[in-house]
């Protein structure tokens, strides 16, 4: 596989304003990302009402007097189930990206570093993964473990890392091959002080920028899946949950299924912009 | 090429044995008892252990695995918790109906990424304007995609309809387009690509996007060597240049994101359909979720995972075939 395609492997796309703009620009769509998880951590306290309590009238539509975003069939305030439903969404991606990072990483850089015999098993072994339809794998995987935003998370953990660990494993090994490196092994460095002071420091940005452009696919997938049922159980908000669970709604109150579906794309154009910003900031850098 | 061929072949057999070892073990671990399946919830316990015994459940989990490949060769993948059919005979009426609606999205995901692709690279006036908003819709959940499409093209245009095939029972091949060609009903056609049209497109959009950025890529850089220029210096026409030289160089990276793509869209269909109640395999396993029936979960991704690996082997062998240099 070329490493155009590894580079994108995913049906969402990035979208690109930001590459011709300047670095003022790409910096704010950075704090974007910043106000979202801000958004996300502080969504207990920005929600008017109790997420899972009726407390007003049903189907109160947009713009309701205390409900800006209106209730939904039982009289829940849709505002504070989608604030919790941000939260769910945005911190289970962030979750899912770094075990991607961690393991792939981890596995990435023991490839890349070692070489031989070490290096061929765990590519193969990551071929192996990449080559099977893993959203598919993980959907069963989810099944087999049982439901549970917990179980969703882990699944989808377990068919994530291989494409982190390809990217790191190209990285690791080209950094391998510095002279720097060189020097330092010839300088009798032990190799752990090599791997973790002048190997890992040069892969960590294009981890990053892998990660960030990572972070709206997941959001989607996630959201699929919560629309599925593979998520949390019912009183709880989830955004993808909330729109299945309300769509013999869509042509009497339409608000009800659409705003949780709109604070998804709201997350992953967020993520996808902020990603992009990420790289251009680190490109330019380097 | 023989020797890629075989090469090829085989290792497609080996991701196919370890998707079904995958689904093996996971069926193993997973909370559901087939033996219920079987019986029913009020079987005694001597009859649950006679079948337990019939079923192989006794044996251990290597036998179980080798009866499991034999079982699945032979078109049996157990029986349903939910619907207490045989798995085989529920993915026999369900697939189809995914088939074609994943089928015509493809072509779809690859008519729109050529053009984005083409647009781009050949700046194409105004080709701007087809691409941005494609790009808008390809970051939003397919399911969002649905329901502004219901919304608008069912609600308030009111042209297209919103759930189902539009037949009520399909003939002998099981695609609504290809059996009315076959009995001569244009009414039956229309009406079939009257429901086709939202759910494809919607399912089509994302791959577009992922097909037609590698292409355009790939399209920039065959325009950029030496020999498109050569081309275009000795006078021929600019279709010619596209046609003859630039294409088919550019064809393979577009067609191996396409193979990868095919993958997604097995797993957007399955949101897709429940939308659209689409009578197909993606609906099909919805339901099977939330009941925790395994064995048809585990029937749904074998047969859309074997799929994925025949289709990605194809592409390879396209490529190969477009590319000589490629099958060493």
């Amino acid at each position: 596989m070329s490493a155009d395609l590894t580079a994108r492997r995913f049906g969402v796309p990035q979208v690109t304003i930001a590459r011709f703009a300047g670095r003022r620009l790409n910096l704010a769509l950075v704090g974007l990302l910043i106000v979202v998880t801000l958004v996300a951590l502080f969504a207990r306290v920005l929600a008017p009402d109790n997420p899972v309590q009726p407390i007003g009238a049903l189907n109160l539509p947009l713009g309701s007097e205390g409900h800006l975003l209106g209730t939904d069939g039982i009289g829940r305030d849709i505002l504070s189930r989608t604030l919790i439903g941000i939260q769910t969404s945005w911190f289970s991606a962030l979750v899912v990206v770094a075990s991607g990072l961690v393991i792939g990483g981890i596995i990435g850089v023991a490839a890349g570093v070692s070489g031989g015999w070490l290096d061929n098993l765990l590519m193969r072994l990551t071929d192996l993964f990449l080559a099977l339809p893993g959203t598919l794998v993980a959907i069963a995987l989810v099944a087999a473990l049982g439901f549970g935003l917990q179980n969703t998370l882990i699944g989808i953990a377990i068919v994530w890392w291989p494409y982190y660990a390809r990217i790191i494993r190209g990285e690791a090994r080209a950094m391998a091959a510095r002279p720097h490196v060189e020097a330092a092994r010839l300088a009798g460095i032990s190799r752990t002080r090599v791997v973790f002071r002048h190997i890992l420091p040069g892969v960590v940005p294009t981890a990053i920028v892998t990660a960030s452009l990572d972070i709206g696919n997941v959001v989607i997938l996630l959201a699929g899946l919560s629309f599925l049922g593979l998520g949390q159980a019912a009183p709880a908000p989830e955004l993808g949950a909330d729109t299945a669970r309300n769509l013999q709604q869509l042509l009497t109150q339409w608000w009800v299924p659409v705003v949780p579906g709109l604070a998804v794309l709201l997350l992953s154009l967020v993520a996808n912009l902020g990603g992009d910003a990420i790289r251009n900031l680190l490109a330019g850098r380097r | 090429m023989t020797r890629f061929l075989l090469r090829r072949t085989g290792s497609a057999v080996v991701l196919v044995l370890v998707l079904t070892a995958v689904v093996f073990v996971l069926q193993a671990v997973s909370p559901g008892d087939p033996v219920k399946a079987y019986l029913g919830n009020n079987a005694s316990p001597a009859a649950i252990a006679a079948q337990r015994q019939a079923l192989g459940l006794n044996d251990p989990l290597p036998v179980q695995y080798f009866h499991y490949i034999v079982h699945a060769l032979q078109g049996n993948l157990g029986m349903s918790l939910r619907t207490r059919r045989p798995v085989m005979a529920d993915l026999h009426d369900f697939l189809p109906a995914t088939v074609e609606l994943v089928a015509v999205a493809f072509v779809l995901a690859l008519l729109l990424g050529s053009l984005y692709a083409v647009s781009g690279s050949l700046r194409w006036p105004g080709g701007a304007f087809f691409r941005g908003p494609l790009l808008v819709l390809a970051t939003a959940p397919p399911f969002l995609l649905a329901l502004g499409g219901i919304i608008l093209f069912y609600a308030q245009l009111q042209v297209l309809p919103a759930a189902g095939r539009g037949v009520d029972s399909t003939g002998p091949s099981g695609f609504v387009l290809i059996d009315s060609i076959l009995g001569g009903d244009a009414t039956e056609f229309v009406a079939g690509v009257q429901h086709l049209v939202l759910p494809a497109v919607i399912l089509s959009i994302a791959p577009s996007i992922s097909i037609g950025r590698i292409l355009r890529s790939s399209l920039d850089s065959t325009l950029a060597s030496d020999y498109v220029r050569t081309a275009r210096s000795k006078g021929l026409r600019p279709i010619v240049v596209l046609g003859k030289h630039v294409v088919r160089n550019s064809l393979g990276p577009g067609l191996s994101m396409a193979g990868l793509q095919l993958g997604f869209m097995f797993a957007g269909v399955v949101v897709v359909e429940q939308v659209f109640s689409w009578p197909g395999i993606g609906n099909y396993l919805a339901a099977s979720i939330p009941t925790s029936d395994f064995p048809a979960i585990a029937g749904v991704t074998l047969v859309l995972g074997i799929i994925y690996i025949v289709a990605n082997a194809l592409v390879d062998v396209l490529q190969a075939l477009a590319d000589p240099r490629l099958n060493a």
